[in-house]
């Protein structure tokens, strides 16, 4: 088949030219990049594209002026979202998304990254009480011919589909989803949902995400501060969604409830659900234990099947929140309780303070305060053992032109919860203080400057580190636009952290990580069919001083006489090891997310080709294909075929 | 592939976003900005060893927006050849932009028990302006996956921009990777020292390499002459002749 579909490229290529009408911005790839990086959390990345997936899906109606409708986009700060609402009341409805550049508080910058999750018609788009049903229905099927597992119990293709009903204010959908591997049916999800404009804000019957103040006790979605130059790192919310994931454990079952009455709301939540874990028994009894949660949810051999809804754990909780004049506050009560008791492996020291037990109860409070130009917001969270976690965090806007953000954070080793994600936490949300900050400047009319600083320290053992240990982050940005479809970024990035010394025989030794990382790139639109993107990457990793680096273009081509667009992307990379491995962002299929470790040398290509017919349904190919040389006279190849084909009615 | 002849030798091989009839064939979206018939010849003479010796001619005809581009390459001597011919098209699609394509074949002779190679594959350029002064320019060779071919061929992308900073001074840099490859950033400009008497300078950093040359033009001939130094092997010399048939 590759022969047919290279042959099949070398014909088309002369139009292969490119452009996708609505790109991601650099920011929100560079992000994703970033959280590909965090190797202790690898749902994080996957939970991001989802949500921006979902955006994109239902855009944000920015005219509804809105505060709760605009903080959908949850990568705003406060500051943003709330200048955008006042904007809209006190200057009319906005008609071109570059005139949100003007608004204070916006640049270019954050205006891109929008563009793709925002829409502008006068239709209030987000409840509606006309009763018609209106119905989307997305599969996707992945394939690679190459990896193919006997051991595995199903068949090797991935598959996702989803369905979503609406009618009026009811909603309801379902979603299955298999790895390679799996059964058909390994994992299925649905909902029912209400929402409503008055007391009864919204119910949801069956799978649903929660997230309450800073999501240090309630927070099933992804964590704020994403990255070290973000424009903002405030985005709390207390929202309860329907589930329309594929992470299969971190999730509720069950029902939910927000009401609101005027300044005040609350939240109740109950779940009753059963999640995967590595399970075994006591030595002298035959009284069942769970070691550990298994997280990646894939289940496709017959030992990864005995894990697979091993615990069943009920949640319920409560969410309380009053708007005084110039203070938002909440409180939150969560507690889970698990029908098999966690008792971690106590023998290894990194587990001294783990969570071990059956019952695990929350206490949350926080709080955010806008202040002119001074945004002040933090939370506290206890657990019944005492051990505590809080984050503390402020947002100054000096003058338009500049912000600048600091978060303070201390998750103490003992402080456990199965269901949080805060600011700045990593995948297990303890153990943990630090200090992030970092400014926004527009430097020059159509030049910007960002940097940003993390200092973190462990102060108990972690994972491959068994010493009390430190890291840091650093990045420079900078952005030039002189011309509305020319842009430059270049940016340059350090990371450092300490780990075990593994070589030598007997304790391992201390070993300093750090890796120096210098990107550039060339984004130019020539018009409205045809883009160019040139970037090349540089890394040098840190102790073994190993270098990376790579080189691509892409080229997207939108058709006008049929509403066909292509996209096509050749990338050279070269690496000294898996340490210098560089990674890239590409685009896919909507619901899935592609960004490659590139290592080694070699070429990293694809095609994708998206299909509209009229305003029924969708139909998306692509194929990738990786090169790897070996040696000096042989090259080893991995290709994969990815379908999708989406239809509404 | 780079087809660098003399004028493009003497700049540090700048060459994919320069109008011209030798970058035609190193970015064959250029070949739509060529509105006459040209034909041309290069020889370059590689650390001053006729063995290493590269002999190139190349045709081009116009067809309104449309280029035909063809070229033919020779290099080494009896005991190892190596020698290419490639035909090009290159098409304007819009005022400011361009595309072009073009097939390669190429055969690899050694004497003795040693096996003879030929292949085929095929290299693509764009070319755009997004200003009056600026010329970018994009180009891909052999995309095509080495499992499909018997011997080994190495792939490169190179992309590069172009300034006209004055009317007689042009300047360019470009940056180019192979697999296994580092990246090589060349750069070079073209000055217009007196009328028709073109002075060239440029660095590529593949072996630190220093470039310099002049050009003439002469009614429909031009010629050029370029040096480029090699950090250990010394000096390498080319010299080209442009002929504007109509």
């Amino acid at each position: 088949m590759k022969r047919y579909i290279w042959i099949l490229f070398l014909f088309l290529f002369p139009v292969l030219l490119f452009c996708q009408k609505k790109d991601l911005s650099e920011e929100i790839i560079s992000i994703a990049e970033e959280l590909t990086l965090e190797e202790s959390n690898p749902e994080a990345v996957n939970m991001y594209l989802e949500q921006l997936h979902e955006l994109s899906e239902n855009p944000v109606n920015i005219n509804s002026a809105d505060e709760s409708e605009i903080s959908r986009l949850f990568f705003l700060s406060d500051f943003q979202v709330k200048a955008l609402a006042d904007y809209i009341t006190t200057s009319g409805k906005i008609v071109s998304v570059f005139e949100i550049a003007s608004i204070p508080g916006f640049d270019r910058q954050t205006v891109e990254m929008i563009i793709p999750f925002i829409e502008l018609s006068q239709k209030d788009t987000f409840i509606t009480d006309n009763f018609r049903l209106h119905s989307t229905f997305l599969t996707n099927i992945i394939i690679k011919p190459g990896e193919k597992d006997t051991s595995c119990l199903g068949p090797s293709y991935k598959l996702l589909s989803k369905y979503k009903l609406t009618a009026g204010r009811f909603t309801g959908g379902f979603t299955l989803e298999k790895d390679p591997g799996e059964y058909l049916t390994d994992f299925l999800s649905g909902y029912l949902s209400y929402t409503g404009k008055g007391f009864i804000r919204r119910v949801i019957a069956g799978d649903f995400s929660a997230r309450f103040g800073q999501g240090m006790n309630i927070n099933t979605g992804i964590h704020t501060g994403l990255s070290l130059t973000a424009p903002g790192y405030f985005a709390a919310r207390n929202e309860i969604r329907p589930y329309t994931s594929t992470d299969e454990n971190n999730f509720f079952r069950g029902a939910a409830a927000q009401f609101s009455l005027k300044k005040a709301g609350i939240t109740l939540f109950i779940s009753h659900n059963k999640i995967d874990a590595t399970t075994s028994a006591i030595d002298d009894s035959a009284m069942l234990i769970a070691e550990r949660f298994y997280e990646t949810g894939l289940h496709n051999t017959a030992s990864l099947m005995l894990k697979k809804d091993a615990v069943t754990e009920t949640s319920y909780g409560i969410n309380l929140t009053y708007n005084f004049r110039y203070v938002k506050a909440g409180l939150c009560w969560s507690e889970s309780r698990l029908s098999l008791p966690l008792i971690p492996e106590k023998k290894d020291p990194e587990n001294l303070y783990a969570f071990s037990g059956t019952r695990c109860t929350l206490f949350s409070g926080y709080y955010s305060s806008l202040i002119n130009r001074l945004l002040l917001y933090g939370e506290f969270s206890l657990n019944d053992l005492h051990n505590y976690a809080m984050v503390q965090g402020a947002a100054l806007k000096p003058s338009d032109r500049l912000t600048v953000n600091f978060l303070f954070r201390n998750y103490t080793p003992g402080y456990s919860s199965f269901h949080s994600n805060g600011p700045g936490s990593n995948s297990s949300n303890n153990n943990v203080q630090g200090i992030l900050g970092n400014f926004i400047f527009e430097a020059a009319r159509h030049l910007f400057i960002s940097a940003g600083c993390d200092i973190s320290h462990s102060p108990w053992l972690k994972y491959r580190t068994s010493f009390p240990s430190l890291a840091r982050r650093t990045e420079i940005k900078l952005q030039y636009n002189p011309l509305e479809n020319l842009t430059f970024n270049l940016s340059y990035n350090i990371r450092y952290a300490l780990v075990n010394d593994d070589h030598g025989s007997g304790i391992a030794g201390i070993e300093e990580i750090k890796s120096r990382t210098l990107k550039g790139q060339v984004k130019y639109g020539f018009n409205e069919r045809v883009s160019f993107l040139t970037r090349i990457d540089y890394k040098v990793a840190d102790p073994s001083g190993s270098d990376g680096m790579l080189f691509l273009q892409d080229v997207v081509y939108n058709f006008t006489q049929v509403p066909v667009t292509l996209w096509f992307r050749y990338c050279i990379f070269n690496t000294d090891d898996w340490n210098s491995r560089l990674y890239t962002y590409e685009n896919d299929l909507l619901n899935c997310f592609s960004i490659p470790a590139l290592s080694g040398k070699g070429t990293r290509s694809y095609m994708m080709l998206k299909w509209e017919f009229g305003n029924r349904a969708e139909l998306r190919l692509k194929y990738a294909l990786t090169s790897l040389t070996t040696d000096k006279y042989t090259t080893e190849d991995k290709d994969e075929f990815k379908l999708q084909f989406r239809i509404w009615f | 592939m780079n087809y660098a002849g003399a004028g493009e030798a003497g700049m540090g091989s700048v060459c994919i976003m320069k109008t011209g009839f030798w970058p035609s064939f190193s970015n064959q979206a250029l070949l739509a900005f060529n509105t006459s018939y040209i034909a041309g010849i290069n020889y370059e003479n590689r650390f001053n060893m006729w063995e290493l010796g590269t002999r190139t001619a190349g045709l081009v005809i116009p067809a309104g927006k449309t280029s035909i581009g063809a070229c033919y390459s020779h290099f080494g001597y009896s005991d190892f050849r190596r020698s290419m011919a490639g035909l090009a098209c290159g098409m304007q699609l819009g005022k400011n932009f361009a595309a072009g394509i073009q097939i390669d074949y190429f055969l690899e002779k050694t004497s003795g028990d040693y096996d003879n190679y030929q292949s085929v594959t095929y290299e693509a350029g764009l070319f755009f302006k997004p200003s009056e002064k600026v010329n970018i320019g994009l180009h891909i060779f052999n995309p095509v996956p080495n499992s499909l071919r018997k011997a080994m061929m190495p792939s490169s992308i190179r992309a590069g921009a172009g300034i006209v900073l004055s009317k007689v001074l042009f300047a360019g840099a470009e940056a180019e990777m192979s697999p296994g490859g580092k990246l090589i950033v060349r750069t070079g400009f073209e000055y217009e020292a007196v009328k028709k008497l073109r002075l060239r300078g440029g660095f590529s950093s593949e072996n630190t390499s220093f470039t310099f040359g002049l050009g003439y033009l002469l009614k429909s001939l031009q010629i050029d002459l370029s040096f480029a130094t090699h950090e250990k092997l010394g000096i390498t010399s080319s010299v080209s002749l442009i002929f504007k048939i109509k």
